[in-house]
């Protein structure tokens, strides 16, 4: 009962972000989806040779063809600043659960009242998933309707380097369903990390700082690790190997899906155990 | 008597920082009980122990009945921190409806009357509104339900004098119809109107605790007599009631604890030519009393 009043009112006390958030990532998914047809077409050798750091970058791994309808779709939206977006927006939420609250008293005025700090963690990580899920679905369905309109769903030919013709699959809803979905993952993956360091500092700067370190150093350690070979047995910890390497947006989903989930329900599990065991911090 | 709050040696240290140190308290259902202390001394510490917002390095602490975590007993109180927080686009009404409805169907809220006795806009959100219409949401926020026990953290702080008459009504009122009180404050004269106890804490232990009958007998009254040449203060030492007596160029100060007519008769004997009385108010008692549980230490 009182999980419900709790969870309805942090996504109400949310609504105008969501909107700015949801409109915001629409409009970047739409403007990168309107560059197809003026790069349509372009080579594939030109853009994916750059060496193996310029691929990974690009997140060009497995001879993804970038002038390819889902190449083009993966290397402008999925493979970079979609699931960015999303991760920063996992992080805001996953940090705003608890820690965000806590440190300007509001949380604790809260707990005056007749509800657990369980039901107040259950609600509000609830809240976070829910809200990265309405960001998520609303940019993924603007990017289906988006691809008749720029040529996405058309198949490509293009001419491989032994002169043989290569033809292209046009992107469908499925291949949308599969890239917004893995980047949903990851970015639920760090709201958890976020929560986490939240739920057990109850620090607003401490978590946001952690969980931005823990996303953005991944993906430096699996850009490094390319590069240098060297770093590879230390990449397990970056969402960004099995992300970029098995680029489900291009190749539909893996199994390794499932570890970001895991992940998030680790995180969460973890600081609902350490947020019931503290001492609030004091506002 | 049961009691409403009752705390067995509780202790809060952080580190080397000892901030509640080994407080015995008994709060018997239907008293007021003000917990004074200047800043530091542990009486909000005390009061985030009592709802579960930290948890004591030892002792115990029973709270209506129960643990402070408890839903159900938290349903029963009303909480007044001394810094209210809300989410910035939260409105008076919004949070009304929403910690109302936290409690299910165990909570009557009962606004209205609570909003237009402060004069409170509830329809601007939290981010607008001044000190003193924070306070405002804060004190309708606690009251509204009715609460067996009230937790207020200096209450009246912020709040104009109109306001802070019009709170000391209600508490009176509150407690008439049965609630417990407890709360913190540097106000004496909000003590002085509403309290039946005090506590006094500093650094952390509960130093001295009087009733408010034993805190008004210590301020006893003290009369200051004029004569025309030097008069040696021991004359007044003997006279019945007098609790002290000082001398300077022509004027003595006696202090009084009772009936001054004895005291005024020897002032006439000795020729007096001024007189004038003061009472001693609490701030300056409860200075006194700081002081001197400091030094007893």
């Amino acid at each position: 009962m009182s999980g419900g009043v709790v969870y309805r009112r942090w996504l109400r006390d949310r609504a105008r972000s969501t909107l700015v958030w949801t409109v915001g990532v629409v409009l970047i998914v739409v403007a990168s989806a309107a560059f197809y047809p003026s790069l349509s077409g372009a080579s594939g050798g030109g853009l994916g040779s750059g060496g193996s750091a310029m691929s990974s970058l690009l997140g060009l791994s497995k001879g993804i063809d970038p002038g390819s309808p889902l190449g083009f779709l993966w290397i402008s939206l999925y493979a970079n600043i979609y699931p960015w977006m999303l991760m920063a927006l996992g992080v805001a939420l996953g940090v705003a659960a608890i820690a965000g609250d806590e440190e300007t008293g509001a949380l604790e005025y809260l707990l005056a009242k007749p509800v657990t700090r369980t039901t107040v963690a259950f609600a509000r990580f609830a809240g976070a998933v829910t809200i990265l899920l309405v960001v998520s679905v609303f940019s993924g369905l603007a990017l289906v309707l988006s691809l008749p309109l720029f040529d996405l769903n058309q198949a490509t030919t293009s001419t491989a380097a032994d002169g043989s013709k290569v033809i292209s699959p046009g992107a469908t809803a499925i291949d949308i369903f599969n890239g917004t979905f893995s980047s949903f993952a990851v970015a639920l993956g760090l709201a958890g990390v976020a929560f986490l360091i939240g739920a057990i500092t109850g620090r607003k700067g401490v978590a946001l700082g952690g969980a931005s370190a823990f996303g953005i150093g991944g993906y430096v350690l699996y850009t490094l690790s390319n590069m240098t070979g060297s770093l590879k047995p230390l990449t397990w910890i970056s969402p960004w190997r099995w992300y970029v390497d098995d680029a489900m947006a291009v190749y539909g989903l893996t199994w390794n899906v499932v570890l970001p989930f895991a992940g998030a329900v680790v995180g969460f599990l973890i600081g609902w155990w350490a947020f019931l065991r503290r001492d609030l911090q004091n506002p | 008597m049961d009691s409403v709050i009752e705390t067995e040696g509780l202790t809060k240290r952080w580190g080397t920082l000892t901030a509640v140190d080994d407080i015995n308290l008994r709060i018997p259902a239907g008293e007021c009980y003000a917990f004074l202390g200047l800043n530091g001394a542990g009486k909000s510490t005390t009061a985030r122990m009592l709802l579960d917002f930290i948890r004591p390095t030892r002792g115990t602490i029973r709270v209506l009945g129960g643990q402070g975590s408890d839903p159900s007993v938290r349903a029963r109180v009303g909480y007044l921190p001394g810094d209210l927080n809300l989410p910035r686009s939260m409105t008076g009404k919004d949070a009304i409806a929403f910690f109302g409805g936290l409690g299910g169907d165990r909570l009557h809220v009962d606004s209205a009357g609570l909003i237009e006795r402060f004069g409170l806009d509830p329809s601007r959100p939290f981010r607008e509104l001044s000190t003193g219409n924070r306070r405002k949401v804060g004190l309708v926020l606690a009251f509204m339900t009715n609460p067996d026990l009230l937790i207020l953290d200096e209450p009246t702080s912020g709040l104009d004098p109109l306001l802070q008459e019009e709170f000391r009504d209600l508490l009176a009122e509150r407690k008439a119809a049965g609630a417990t009180i407890w709360l913190t404050s540097h106000v004496m004269a909000e003590v002085e109107r509403v309290a039946d106890r005090v506590g006094l804490v500093r650094d952390g232990k509960l130093a001295r605790e009087l009733t408010m009958a034993e805190l008004r007998h210590q301020a006893i009254g003290q009369i200051r007599l004029t004569f025309p040449a030097h008069v040696d203060a021991g004359q007044f030492q003997r006279v019945p009631h007098v609790t002290g007596a000082q001398g300077t160029n022509g004027e003595v100060l006696v202090s009084v604890d009772g009936p001054v007519t004895d005291v005024l008769a020897r002032g006439a004997e000795l020729g007096a030519t001024g007189i004038e009385t003061e009472k001693r108010d609490l701030d300056d008692i409860f200075l006194e009393m700081y002081q001197s549980s400091g030094d007893a230490k």
